[in-house]
């Protein structure tokens, strides 16, 4: 994709074709179809806005998320406390800034990390076909028998509480790849009858090798795509984790922690349980604006209508 | 016909016997029931542990292969699937809380297929209108919203509107309080009891039979025959509702068979927040009492019910659509 952007930028400086048309390059077609979405900027803007809450949010605060005052306890939001305080005496701001940083961390290393194991393994089962497919499949049904959010809560209860966040990471990614797969198997198998693969393959290029050059980057768009949206899912098991307890465990913090912290005071103290849920749902929202963003800009079918130099 | 659906449904046992074996060696590794009984104080002497834990036949002391062998052949012979550590059957526990998850998800799940797919082919019919875009904001909405969120959010509205009316017209916890006999007064305190839950597992389960249906129906309304038929003389309408919707229905029928597992396991966060003592809430004490086998015999009924669905979806779409090679 890289190369073919340079090139395509050297002919839209040189500008041969004349006057009225005029050439984009790959990339900044992309941004544009991307950026003349609303909604898709709104939730660009959303996000970073997210990101910064998160990454500053604890120093712009003179309370710290372990860090409990004890003179207030389950107080509402004031001067001194922000957004509150939850019936530990910790400060809501600092907590859900925290929170919201390990929330977007292990989303974003978990979304990334499934859909690197589900590229690579649908399409070498698709590559390789015959036995390894049926045998590959076989593996997949198996893994999507038993519900994985079992099986993920089993792994993460089992880890200390520091380490916590690394095991649930784990343990989302072990299980939350089998479903991609499957999906990408399909889309690799139509790739893998087209003359380019199979003039590598006769050339005597190697199999991973065609895999990793050929088959990923054509499919680049579609792993994208379910990549920025599969942060989508993994906050929201994430989230569901650490409520039920078996995530995220004190003295670290998730907003999924937070909720569960607030669930039992909803009656008396309900900013607990409202302040981390808009947060939560301001970052799942917004990646799904820009996931459906980039669907929008990176599908060849979109209306969305640029001139491409073809 | 006979002969595809036995082919599948040996598969689907083959994998389901894999998955849970899988399960039992994941719990094993994974859990230590013997914390349970050290972390007590006093401690119970060390004897007393290991005989506890041999009756569950739970101990790691022992291989856990030979522990396997045992725990399955008393399934398979006795369809025992064993006890917790504190040597309750697991059976027993099981049956009422399947009976619970049971009576919880089966009306969302009526409800969000019917809303679902109603609204689905509604702003089908509608793309480009207010009508479609309205929707599918809402849907987006719903679709990302985390369940814990949105059953939280539902509570707190309920309790508000509680506190407004003056008395108490949802409760928010458990499934019955009523312990008269007046069957009319019991059905009036069921219907309070369920009314919370279900909107949050029906708003959450709708969102994606509206979506997919309305892909489908967008998808066939563009099909080459139902302009034939446009050109003969039909209205859209009739056109849509004769020919566009039937196909459009089809895979929206093998969705319907495969969420039958997603119902039993989808509804742990609500069964939590509403305080049901369902199959998922079960799930949750089993694994922080480092229950191996009734976390095992959940996973299998989850897996059970999975398989169940995708046998039907196979015979669903082999029975209703005559392309697929039944081979």
């Amino acid at each position: 994709m890289t190369e073919n952007n340079t090139v395509s930028n050297d002919s839209s400086t040189t500008a041969e074709s004349g006057g009225e048309v005029k050439h984009l390059s790959y990339g900044t077609l992309i941004a544009r179809r991307f950026f003349r979405q609303k909604s898709a900027v709104a939730g660009v803007v959303i996000f970073i806005l997210l990101l910064l809450f998160a990454l500053f949010g604890g120093k712009i605060c003179k309370w710290s998320y372990d860090d409990p005052d004890f003179m207030s306890i389950s107080e509402p939001p004031s001067a001194e406390h922000w957004l509150g305080t939850d019936p530990g005496g910790l400060d809501l701001f600092a907590l859900i800034s925290h929170g919201l940083g390990k929330s977007m961390l292990i989303g974003i290393i978990t979304s990334v990390a499934t859909m690197t194991i589900a590229a690579l393994y649908g399409t070498a089962i698709a590559f390789f076909g015959g036995w390894i497919e049926r045998v590959g499949m076989w593996i997949l049904d198996m893994l999507l028998v038993i519900p994985s959010f079992l099986l993920v809560a089993m792994i993460v209860r089992a880890a200390n509480a520091k380490a916590g966040w690394i095991w649930l990471i784990i343990g989302l990614t072990a299980f939350g790849w089998v479903g991609y797969a499957r999906i990408i198997r399909t889309m690799a198998l139509s790739l893998r009858e087209r003359d380019y693969i199979k003039a590598a393959r006769f050339m005597g290029v190697g199999s991973f090798k065609i895999i990793l050059r050929h088959l990923v980057p054509n499919l680049a768009s579609m792993i994208i795509i379910n990549t920025v949206l599969g942060v989508v899912n993994a906050v929201a098991s994430e989230t569901a984790l650490s409520y039920l307890g078996v995530g995220i465990k004190l003295p670290d913090t998730s907003l999924g922690l937070i909720l569960q912290t607030g669930a039992s005071t909803t009656q008396t103290a309900p900013w607990i349980v409202v302040f981390p849920s808009v947060a939560l749902v301001l970052l799942t929202f917004s990646m799904q604006l820009i996931g459906d963003g980039l669907r929008d800009a990176l599908d060849p079918n979109s209306a969305a209508n640029g001139q491409v130099n073809a | 016909m006979l002969k595809f659906i036995a082919k599948r449904a040996a598969n689907y046992v083959v994998m389901l016997y894999v998955a849970i074996s899988f399960t039992y060696f994941m719990a094993s590794a994974f859990m230590t029931p013997r914390s349970n009984y050290e972390s007590r104080t006093p401690r119970p002497p060390q004897a007393s542990i290991e005989r506890t834990l041999d009756l569950a036949n739970i101990n790691d002391h022992t291989s856990v292969f030979v522990r396997y062998w045992h725990w399955l052949t008393n399934i398979v012979t006795k369809w025992d699937w064993g006890l917790s550590p504190s040597l309750e059957s697991v059976n027993k526990a099981l049956a009422p809380r399947i009976l619970a998850s049971t009576e919880l998800v089966t009306l969302s799940t009526v409800l969000s297929i019917v809303l679902g797919v109603a609204l689905g082919i509604y702003t089908a019919q509608r793309q480009y209108h207010w009508q479609d875009r309205l929707f599918s904001t809402l849907a987006t909405f719903f679709l990302v919203i985390p369940s814990a969120v949105l059953a939280l959010m539902i509570v707190l509205i309920a309790i508000t509107v509680n506190d407004a009316a003056g008395f108490r017209i949802f409760y928010v916890t458990g499934l019955s309080s009523y312990s008269g006999d007046n069957l009319l007064l019991r059905f009036g305190d069921f219907l309070q009891h369920i009314i919370l839950p279900t909107i949050s597992l029906t708003l959450l389960g709708m969102v994606s039979y509206h979506l997919t249906q309305r892909t489908y129906l967008l998808d066939e309304m563009h099909a080459d025959y139902v302009r034939t038929a446009r050109s003969k003389g039909l209205t859209r309408k009739q056109a849509i509702r004769r020919h566009a919707l039937r196909a459009s229905l089809i895979p929206t029928g093998v969705n319907v068979a495969f969420s039958i597992a997603s119902v039993f396991t989808g509804a742990v966060i609500t069964e939590s927040i509403f305080a049901i003592n369902g199959l998922g809430r079960y799930f949750i004490t089993a694994i922080n009492n480092n229950d191996i086998n009734a976390s095992v015999a959940i996973a299998a009924f989850g897996g059970a019910c999975t398989l169940v669905g995708a046998l039907l979806a196979d015979i669903f779409s082999a029975w209703l659509d005559p392309r697929i090679k039944m081979s």
